[in-house]
C-alpha cells in the first residue's frame, strides 16, 4: 500500500485557515437580531408608562401619574381580583381534569383511552376564540342545549356568563397543556422500576400511583400550572365572551376596551396595565422557580425502553370510561359540534328543526367579503413566513446557547425566553409603539411585515421548546468530530447539526404554523385596514354580532388546522405537541 | 523535526482542576500513550492538545506554531490544527453515508471532485472497507464503525493523530486484533499518535513511550519496559502489573539500590528502591502478584504469612494471603493450604517508595 509514506510528510495538510472569525461573527449577529427583538417591544411600553401622552403624539413630558391612576383606581383592583380569581380557578380546574386524564389514559386499561385521548387534545389545536363559541353556542343563555333543558325544567339551568363560566371553559380548553406534561413528563417516562419497587415492598397498585407516580408528577404539575396561569391571565376571547355580557371585566378585556374599541385611547393607562398584566404573569413564574428548586428530589433515572406498568381498573372499567366518554362528549364534541351546525343553519334553536333551517348563506357571506379573503390570504402568508423564520432563528439561537462557547449564551437564553413573561396582547402593542418611534422599524407599518416580526418574536419560546430537546439528543462529540476535520463552527453547525434536526425544524415549523394560523391575540393592536388577519376579523364579527358567518369562519379554520395536522402526521411523520 | 510540546498545561473546571501541569514533548513519528484510570485527566490533555477543550494554564506548541498559549490569550480552535481524531464514541455522522464521513474533511478543504473520490478509498481500502463505502453508520458493527471513525480521521494526512480509547467499546477478541492491526497501519504510516486509554495491556502492547497519569499529574514517562520493570512511583506499579503495596518503616537511603525495611509486625524484608532521595519512616512495598514464591529461594527473604482463599483463574490460582495486617494477592500456580505458611520474595522484586502523592 502507498497511501502516504514518511517522505510525503511535507504534502501532508494541517488544518484549515480562515482570515477572519465568521463563528464569533455569526454569533453575536444572532444574538444581537434576538435582543433588538425581544427589546423593541418592551421598551416603548416602559416608556409609554413614564409618558402623559400617546408616544405618537408631539410633545410629551414624564409622569408618574399613570402608575398613581392605576394604583388608586378601584375599578382597575376590581379587574386585578377578577382575573386572579378566574385565573386560579381554570387552573385547578385544568390541572383536575389533566392529572386525571394522564394517569387514566397513560396508566390504565380503560376502554377507548386511544381516542379519548385525541378527543381531548382538540382544544389544544383550536383556539380559545373558536372554544369560547362553541360554548356560547351551545350552552350560552340563548344556547341549544340550555334552551333545551330550559323547555323542560322552566327556567335557565345554569349561567355561563359568569366568573364560574369563564374559569370552567378556560379549564377544560387548557386541560390538554397538564395533560401532555403530566403525560409525557411524568407518567410515560418514569422508570417502571421505581413503580415495581414499591410493589415490592407491599403497596397495591393505587397505593403505587398515590405514592410514587403522583409525587413524581408534581415538577410537571408545577409547571404546567404556570404556564396555564399565563395563559389564563392573557386569554381575551373568554373573557369578552362569556363575561362582557355580564359586566365583568378582566385586565385583558379591560386593555382591549382601553386600547382598542374605545374612540379616544388612554394610552398611558393602557401600558401601565399591561405592566400591572407583566407583573401578574412574571410573579407566577417566579413561583415555579422556586418551587422547583428542589427539583432534583423528583429527577427519575430514565431506564431504557422499560414499559410502564399497565394498572387494572377491573369493574371499575367500564363505569370509569363511560364516565370520561361523557365528559368529553359534553365538554369538548358537542361545542364543536355545535360550531357545525351553526355553521350551516340560519338559526339553532331546539324549537325550529334543523331541516327548516339549513342554508350555505353563512358560507356566502364569508366569501362574498373581499375583507374576510384578504384575511384568510394575509394569515396564511403571515404564518408561513413567520413559522419559517421563528424555526430558522430559533435553531440559530437553539445552537449558539447549546453548542457554542459564546460568551453572553446565559443571556441569549434569558432574552429568547422572555416572551414567556410578555402576554401576546402586549406584544403586539409594543411592536405597534415600536414602529411609531423607532425609525427603523417604521418601514414594517401597514404590511404584513410587522406581524411577521411580532409573531416571531412571540412564539420563540415555543420553537425553541420543540428544538432544543432535540440538541439535547445529539452527542456532543457529532460537531466536535466536524471541528477536528477541518470545519469552523458555522460550517460544522451547517453540515451536521442541522441536517440531524430536520424532524424538529419539521416539527417546529407546523407547531408555528398551526399556532399562527389561529392566533389573534398578538394581532390585534397590529391590524390595519387591508392588513386583516382571521382571528381578529372573527374576533370583530363577534363584536358586530354576525354569529352566523363567525360559525362559518370558525369551521373554515378548523378544516385548516384539521387538514394540515393529519397531512404533518400522514406525509411527514410529524405528531405536534409529542 | 515537527514536535508537539506541553509546557505547565493545565485544566480548571471551577475550583477542580482536571490537569495540573503537564509537561510533555512527542517526537514525530511516535507512537506516546495516555494510561490512566477513569478522572486521571488523560482525556482532557488530548482534548486540550486537539483544541476541543481550552487550557486554563500553560502552552502547546506543534514545531514552529503557538496552538494555545494560557498567558498571552492565543488559542487555535481545532479546525484550524488539523489533527486526526478518533473519537471514544466514533462519532460518526448519522446522516452521512460512510464515504461522506471520510470525504467531510476533504470537502472542507475544497480538494476537487475526482481526487476526493480517489484518496476516500485510499483511505477505506486501509482499512479494509472499500466494499462499504454507500453504508450508512447505522448499518455497521461496531468494528466497523471504528474503523471508518479511523480512515475520516487519518484521510487529510494529519500531521498528528488523536485516539481517545478507540477501542474501548469492542469485544475482548476483536479489541486484540483492533490493536494489532491499529498498530501496523501507525507503522506503515509514520503518523505521530497520541493514545489515550485505560487498558494497560493495550498501553504495553501498542506504545513506543507511556505517560501514566494519576490524579491531573504525570506519575512516570517511558518505554513499556521501563514503566513495567522500573515503576518510580507505587501508583505506577500497582496500575501496571497490579503490584501489592505494604505499609512499611524504614531508614532514609541516598542512593538507588539495596535497601532493608520492616513489616508491621517486625518481619524485615531485604528489598532496592528506584529513589535517590527515600527519607526514613512509613514508606511502601510493592511486590508484584507473580513475583511471590512459595519454596524457597537464593537471595529470597522469607516471609511469614497466613494464607487466605484461593480462586480458580483458569492458567493460575490467585490466593490471598494475610500479613501484618494487610491482605496482599499471589498469582500461582498450586494454591497452598489455608494457615499458616511462609513465602519468599527477592530483594530485585521487592521495590521501596516513599508513601507521599
Amino acid at each position: 500500500m502507498t497511501y502516504a509514506t514518511l517522505s510525503d510528510r511535507a504534502s501532508r495538510g494541517g488544518g484549515v485557515q480562515r482570515s477572519f472569525d465568521r463563528a464569533r461573527l455569526a454569533q453575536w449577529l444572532i444574538f444581537i437580531v434576538t435582543a433588538a427583538l425581544m427589546l423593541a417591544p418592551a421598551l416603548p411600553i416602559l416608556l409609554q408608562v413614564f409618558v402623559d401622552r400617546p408616544l405618537y403624539a408631539d410633545g410629551w413630558q414624564f409622569t408618574l401619574s399613570n402608575i398613581g391612576d392605576i394604583v388608586q383606581s378601584e375599578r382597575i383592583g376590581r379587574i386585578a381580583l377578577t382575573t386572579g380569581i378566574f385565573a386560579l380557578f381554570s387552573v385547578i380546574i385544568a390541572e383536575v381534569l389533566g392529572i386525571g386524564a394522564a394517569l387514566l389514559i397513560g396508566r390504565t386499561d380503560l376502554p377507548g383511552r386511544q381516542i379519548m385521548g385525541d378527543v381531548l387534545m382538540w382544544p389544544l389545536y383550536l383556539s380559545h376564540l373558536i372554544f369560547a363559541l362553541g360554548w356560547v353556542v351551545m350552552y350560552g343563555p340563548s344556547g341549544f342545549v340550555t334552551q333545551t333543558i330550559a323547555q323542560q325544567t322552566d327556567g335557565a339551568p345554569w349561567n355561563l356568563y359568569s366568573i364560574a363560566g369563564m374559569s370552567l371553559v378556560a379549564g377544560i380548553s387548557q386541560a390538554p397543556l397538564a395533560y401532555l406534561y403530566c403525560l409525557y413528563g411524568a407518567v410515560r417516562s418514569v422508570d417502571s422500576t421505581l413503580e415495581s419497587a414499591a410493589r415490592t415492598v407491599g403497596a397495591g397498585p393505587l397505593q403505587v400511583l398515590r405514592r410514587v407516580t403522583l409525587p413524581l408528577m408534581v415538577p410537571s404539575i408545577i409547571t404546567s400550572s404556570a404556564l396555564n396561569l399565563v395563559i389564563a391571565v392573557e386569554t381575551l376571547s373568554i373573557p369578552l365572551f362569556l363575561a362582557r355580557p355580564a359586566r365583568i371585566d378582566t385586565l385583558s378585556t379591560f386593555l382591549y376596551a382601553e386600547g382598542i374599541a374605545a374612540s379616544n385611547p388612554n394610552h398611558g393607562l393602557v401600558a401601565a396595565s399591561s405592566l400591572l398584566l407583566m407583573l401578574l404573569v412574571g410573579s407566577a413564574l417566579v413561583v415555579q422557580r422556586i418551587l422547583l428548586r428542589q427539583g432534583h428530589r423528583y429527577e427519575t433515572v430514565k431506564g431504557k425502553g422499560s414499559r410502564p406498568m399497565v394498572l387494572s381498573l377491573g369493574t371499575l372499567r367500564w363505569p370509569l370510561a363511560l364516565l370520561t366518554g361523557l365528559i368529553l362528549l359534553v365538554a369538548v364534541v358537542v361545542p364543536i359540534a355545535g360550531i357545525l351546525l351553526r355553521a350551516f343553519t340560519s338559526f339553532l334553536s331546539p324549537l325550529v328543526p334543523f331541516t327548516k333551517v339549513l342554508t350555505l348563506a353563512n358560507f356566502e357571506h364569508l366569501f362574498g367579503n373581499p375583507a374576510n379573503l384578504r384575511a384568510i390570504g394575509n394569515t396564511v402568508q403571515i404564518s408561513l413566513l413567520s413559522a419559517a423564520l421563528g424555526t430558522v432563528l430559533a435553531v440559530a439561537v437553539a445552537l449558539v446557547i447549546q453548542r457554542s462557547s459564546f460568551k453572553f449564551a446565559g443571556t441569549l437564553e434569558a432574552l429568547a425566553y422572555s416572551p414567556r413573561v410578555i402576554p401576546g396582547m402586549i406584544t403586539g402593542l409594543g411592536i405597534f409603539y415600536a414602529a411609531i418611534i423607532l425609525p427603523p422599524m417604521g418601514w414594517l407599518r401597514g404590511n404584513i411585515g410587522i406581524m411577521v416580526v411580532a409573531y416571531v418574536m412571540a412564539t420563540l419560546p415555543l420553537a425553541l421548546g420543540v428544538i432544543q430537546p432535540a440538541i439535547v439528543q445529539i452527542g456532543r462529540d457529532l460537531d466536535k468530530a466536524a471541528r477536528t476535520v477541518g470545519a469552523d463552527w458555522v460550517s460544522s453547525m451547517r453540515l451536521i447539526m442541522v441536517p440531524l434536526l430536520k424532524p424538529a425544524l419539521l416539527g417546529s415549523f407546523i407547531l408555528l404554523f398551526v399556532f399562527h394560523l389561529k392566533s389573534y391575540i398578538i394581532a390585534i393592536f397590529l391590524i390595519a385596514p387591508g392588513l386583516e388577519i382571521m382571528g381578529v376579523t372573527m374576533l370583530s364579527l363577534w363584536t358586530n354580532g354576525d354569529v352566523g358567518e363567525l360559525a362559518a369562519f370558525a369551521t373554515l379554520q378548523i378544516v385548516m388546522i384539521a387538514v394540515l395536522l393529519i397531512l404533518s402526521r400522514l406525509l411527514f411523520k410529524v405528531k405536534i405537541y409529542d | 523535526m515537527t514536535e508537539l510540546v506541553l509546557k505547565d498545561v493545565s485544566r480548571r473546571y471551577g475550583t477542580a482542576l482536571a490537569i495540573d501541569g503537564i509537561n510533555l514533548s512527542v517526537t514525530d513519528g511516535e507512537f506516546l500513550t495516555l494510561l490512566g484510570p477513569s478522572g486521571c485527566g488523560k482525556s482532557t490533555t488530548l482534548s486540550t492538545i486537539a483544541g476541543l477543550d481550552q487550557p486554563t494554564g500553560g502552552r502547546i506548541s506543534f514545531g514552529e506554531q503557538v496552538l494555545v498559549d494560557a498567558a498571552s490569550g492565543t488559542f487555535l480552535p481545532p479546525e484550524a490544527r488539523g489533527f486526526g481524531v478518533v473519537f471514544q464514541s466514533y462519532a460518526l455522522w448519522p446522516h452521512l453515508s460512510v464515504e461522506d464521513n471520510v470525504g467531510m474533511a476533504l470537502k472542507l478543504r475544497k480538494v476537487p471532485a475526482a481526487e476526493r473520490r480517489a484518496r476516500i478509498a485510499q483511505a477505506l481500502e486501509l482499512v479494509e472497507l472499500g466494499s462499504l463505502a454507500k453504508r450508512y453508520p447505522g448499518e455497521l458493527s461496531g468494528g466497523q464503525q471504528q474503523r471508518v471513525a479511523l480512515a475520516r480521521a487519518i484521510v487529510f494526512r494529519p500531521p498528528l493523530l488523536l485516539l481517545d480509547e478507540p477501542l474501548s467499546n469492542l469485544d475482548a477478541q476483536l479489541r486484540q486484533q483492533a490493536r494489532i492491526w491499529l498498530k501496523d497501519i501507525q507503522q506503515e504510516l509514520g503518523l505521530t499518535t497520541i493514545y489515550v486509554t485505560h487498558d494497560q495491556d493495550e498501553a504495553l502492547a501498542m506504545s513506543d513511550r507511556i505517560v501514566v497519569m494519576r490524579g491531573g499529574k504525570i506519575v512516570q514517562l517511558g518505554t513499556p519496559q521501563e514503566i513495567y520493570r522500573d515503576p518510580i512511583h507505587p501508583f505506577a506499579a500497582s496500575f501496571i502489573g497490579n503490584a501489592n503495596l505494604l505499609a512499611v518503616t524504614g531508614s532514609a537511603t541516598s542512593h538507588v539500590g539495596p535497601c532493608d525495611v520492616t513489616l508491621g509486625d517486625g518481619q524485615v524484608v531485604r528489598a532496592r528502591t528506584p529513589l535517590a532521595d527515600l527519607s526514613a519512616g512509613a514508606q511502601l512495598l510493592a511486590i508484584r502478584p507473580h513475583l511471590i514464591r512459595c519454596v524457597p529461594t537464593d537471595d529470597a527473604s522469607e516471609i511469614k504469612v497466613e494464607f487466605g482463599p484461593e480462586s480458580y483463574l483458569g492458567d493460575h490460582f490467585e490466593q490471598e494471603a494475610h500479613v501484618a495486617g494487610s491482605t496482599i494477592r499471589l498469582s500461582i500456580d498450586t494454591p497452598q493450604p489455608r494457615g499458616a505458611g511462609r513465602i519468599w520474595v527477592r530483594a530485585q522484586d521487592a521495590v521501596v517508595f516513599g508513601v507521599d502523592g
